[in-house]
């Protein structure tokens, strides 16, 4: 999941823990091998080496994409899980390195959900394109989890990969699970925001750290799949509450991709969600749905 | 389709489309809230006793840090503007009664017929509190405060805290606290001495503390108290609370500006004194009260909030006993209804009851030799007392909580027929009082 991933239960036993964390850990590595797009071998490697011929797969990946599928049209077009490939030109290192606008083009051929013919559980891609299930993988990850947790125990339990989170069952021995949201300035003094959550997941799409900046144009690194070029004016950080840690992460990815109307998007999903903006905390801004 | 719609079915199909990639579609639904750096609650209050009596304004807030790790710091301000006063402790009359004011300079008088009120006095208090919780290991939690007020004539400073313990998977707690204040009272014209008589008025040496006959320094109260207590989960729907409190309080215990009538035994009458021309003075006889200087309370408390189809019922009940004989029952009824899920009313019923102070009295008699304890104060007498409100509470828009209060306080004594002599007989012998208070609340965080 390239971050810390954590599990905490309120359980009395040392065994028990044991057997919760060997479960999580299990479905957890589980999912990392099979969809990782830095692995050989699993399913996302074959689709992404078939070079032109069908893929068939097996009914999870199969769902996976169908999701993504919705995703990409409910967002027109702006989630795209074939927009990996723009990484081949976009470095978000905090440099002044910006592609020409030639490279850019050039990547941008071998994007485009609409180019793949998906005809489950056949999947044909033409040459050179790539499918990238990062966008989702973590979410899925911890909804998965979070499933078999309500199963394997009667405990409440809060996992969190990397900041992306779901809390099994209201805590007996708090009032809550206190979750610390960071807004990460460019000169790293961390503030937090301290939420409460009693049930059900928080997602955070975004990271002030990665960004190219020339001409004083400050260039995020969430990239528009329709252009190939940074969405302008998208908000540094969105951490969306929603029942489940998909809801959370796409709320949040999606909001991203609007860009300036982040906040008039997620006003409207009647969500709660804490956008920030900016690096001084007056620029920050915060935004609670009821 | 407009925007707000097609964005809206943007919710439905991630809605759908995550139940069918995850295959489950019963998980319990989010609740997730910031916590405030800040959470501050304000009121305003009036309390405004009938027939000219204490008017009150004021001005509460309350602000608590949440910290991680469910720690806390509440710091508390209360300001108070005071006019008007109690009684003063002597009975009405049927001609006009003269005292001098508690600063021994001037005298004021009141008219027949009417509970005499000393109405100069005015007053303003500024109170400060500030307290510490937090968790101590996984099951206990410690809490410690100290607070101070200061007014014209009055200094407290307090100091508090409470230990208490989880049980029984959090559903029982038991807490222990204890609380200590040394109370200064500084009176208008030093704090009398018991049973002296009112002097006369003089203004010689303008120093305000008049001739200083019968006037001590400044004085001293200590209250000591102790409070242990339960608190039980009954059920998902009751939630049961009980407290036994002790408290101990010592030193000046009277009120400095009370006096009693001395009346003439068979007539029931104040006695008048002769006036000596060109001095100002008291037009009859009367002697400041004086109280024990020790007074030890237990009381019992238990409560219970029953919690009904969205209402909350809050009852409780307090028995308090002390040394002095005052035994006191206090009944109080709450039921929260929700308007809707952004507002609420809230009815409230109190009911107290008190018996008289075992040194209480309506008058001193002439010529009887003086009791070690008297007061005539009307709040050491046996009485029954009323509240009846109303509360009207909503959320605005911005999510903070508001609320208005309306309330109506009725208090009527009991005199027992053997305390009254002569005249006093069929006269109105214990000021009655109503009160109305009305308090605008309002709850933000920050």
């Amino acid at each position: 999941m390239a971050s810390p991933c954590e599990v905490l239960c309120e359980i009395d036993t040392a065994d028990e823990a044991r057997r919760l964390t060997e479960l999580v850990a299990a479905e957890a590595w589980r999912i990392e091998d099979k969809f990782s797009r830095y692995l050989p071998a699993n399913i996302i490697n074959r689709i992404n080496e078939a070079n032109g011929k069908p893929v068939e797969v097996d009914p999870e990946t199969s769902q996976l994409i169908d999701f993504s599928t919705t995703l990409h049209e409910i967002s027109a077009g702006r989630f795209d899980i074939t927009s990996g490939v723009l990484r081949r030109v976009w470095h978000f290192d905090g440099s002044d390195n910006i592609p020409t606008k030639t490279a850019v083009r050039k990547v941008m051929e071998q994007v485009g959900w609409g180019r793949v013919t998906w005809d489950s559980p056949l999947l044909h891609m033409p040459p050179g394109m790539e499918i990238d299930l990062g966008g989702i993988g973590k979410e899925y990850a911890v909804d998965r989890v979070a499933t078999m947790l309500r199963e394997a125990t009667t405990a409440s339990c809060l996992v969190n990969f990397g900041g992306d989170l779901v809390a099994v069952r209201k805590p007996c021995l708090r009032n809550a699970w206190k979750v610390g949201v960071e807004a990460v300035h460019a000169s790293n003094t961390n503030a937090e925001k301290l939420l409460n959550l009693q049930v059900g997941a928080l997602a955070t799409s975004g990271d002030a750290r990665r960004f190219l900046i020339r001409d004083g144009v400050r260039y995020s690194h969430i990239l528009d799949p329709k252009t190939g070029w940074p969405v302008p004016d998208a908000p540094r950080s969105i951490t969306v509450a929603a029942d489940t840690c998909t809801q959370a992460g796409m709320f949040s990815t999606l909001a991203m991709l609007e860009g300036a109307r982040a906040e008039a998007f997620l006003d409207v999903q009647e969500v709660r969600y804490w956008c920030y903006r900016g690096n001084d905390p007056g620029g920050r801004k915060i935004g609670v749905v009821t | 389709m407009s925007n707000k719609d097609c964005n809206r079915s943007i919710a439905a199909a991630l809605t759908a489309a995550t139940c069918t990639l995850l295959g489950t579609s019963a998980v319990e639904p989010v609740q997730a809230q910031e916590e405030p750096g800040w959470d501050f609650n304000t009121a305003l209050l009036y309390y405004g006793e009938d027939n000219d009596r204490v008017q009150d304004l004021s001005l509460n807030i309350l602000s608590r840090r949440v910290f991680v790790d469910d720690r806390y710091l509440s710091l508390g301000l209360t300001v108070d503007a005071l006019t008007g006063a109690t009684p003063n402790g002597a009975l009405p009359q049927s001609v006009p009664q003269t005292f001098t004011q508690p600063s021994g300079r001037r005298t004021y008088t009141t008219t027949p017929g009417e509970f005499p009120i000393d109405d100069t006095f005015r007053d303003s208090r500024v109170a400060v509190t500030a307290a510490w919780e937090q968790p101590l290991g996984r099951l206990f939690a410690i809490n410690i405060g100290a607070s101070a007020s200061s007014e014209f004539d009055y200094t407290h400073l307090g100091l508090n805290a409470k230990i208490s313990r989880d049980f029984n998977k959090r559903n029982t707690t038991v807490s222990a606290g204890l609380a200590f204040a040394q109370d200064e009272l500084d009176p208008v014209g030093g704090a009398v001495m018991g049973l002296t008589q009112m002097p006369v008025a003089v203004d010689d040496d303008d120093d305000g503390d008049g001739d200083g006959r019968n006037r001590g320094p400044a004085e001293d109260k200590d209250v000591l108290d102790v409070v242990f207590g339960v608190t039980q989960v009954v059920s998902r729907n009751l939630l049961m609370q009980f407290n036994y409190s002790y408290s101990d309080s010592s030193g000046y215990l009277n009120d400095p500006y009370k006096i009693l009538s001395v009346v003439d035994g068979t007539s029931g009458d104040p006695v008048p004194i002769a006036q000596v021309p060109g001095v100002d003075g008291p037009s009859h006889l009367y002697l400041f009260e004086h109280r024990p200087d020790s007074r030890e309370k237990h009381s019992l408390y238990t409560q219970g909030k029953y919690y009904m189809d969205g209402k909350v019922l809050d009852l409780s009940y307090r028995y308090m006993t002390d040394d002095w004989e005052i035994d006191s029952h206090t009944v109080d009824l709450r039921l929260r209804w929700p308007l809707g899920s952004r507002s609420y009313l809230e009815p409230h019923l109190r009911f107290y009851t008190q018996t008289a102070a075992e040194f209480y009295r309506m008058s001193l008699i002439d010529g009887d030799p003086l009791p070690e304890y008297a007061s005539a104060d009307y709040r050491l007498g046996d009485f029954d007392a009323m509240t009846a409100g109303l509360k009207y509470g909503w959320k605005t828009s911005g999510g903070n909580d508001m609320s208005v209060r309306l309330e109506l306080y009725q208090q009527s004594g009991n005199v027992s027929p053997d305390q009254l002599i002569g005249n006093q007989v069929g006269r109105d012998n214990y000021p009655d009082l109503n009160a109305v208070i009305f308090q605008f609340g309002y709850q933000f965080g920050k």
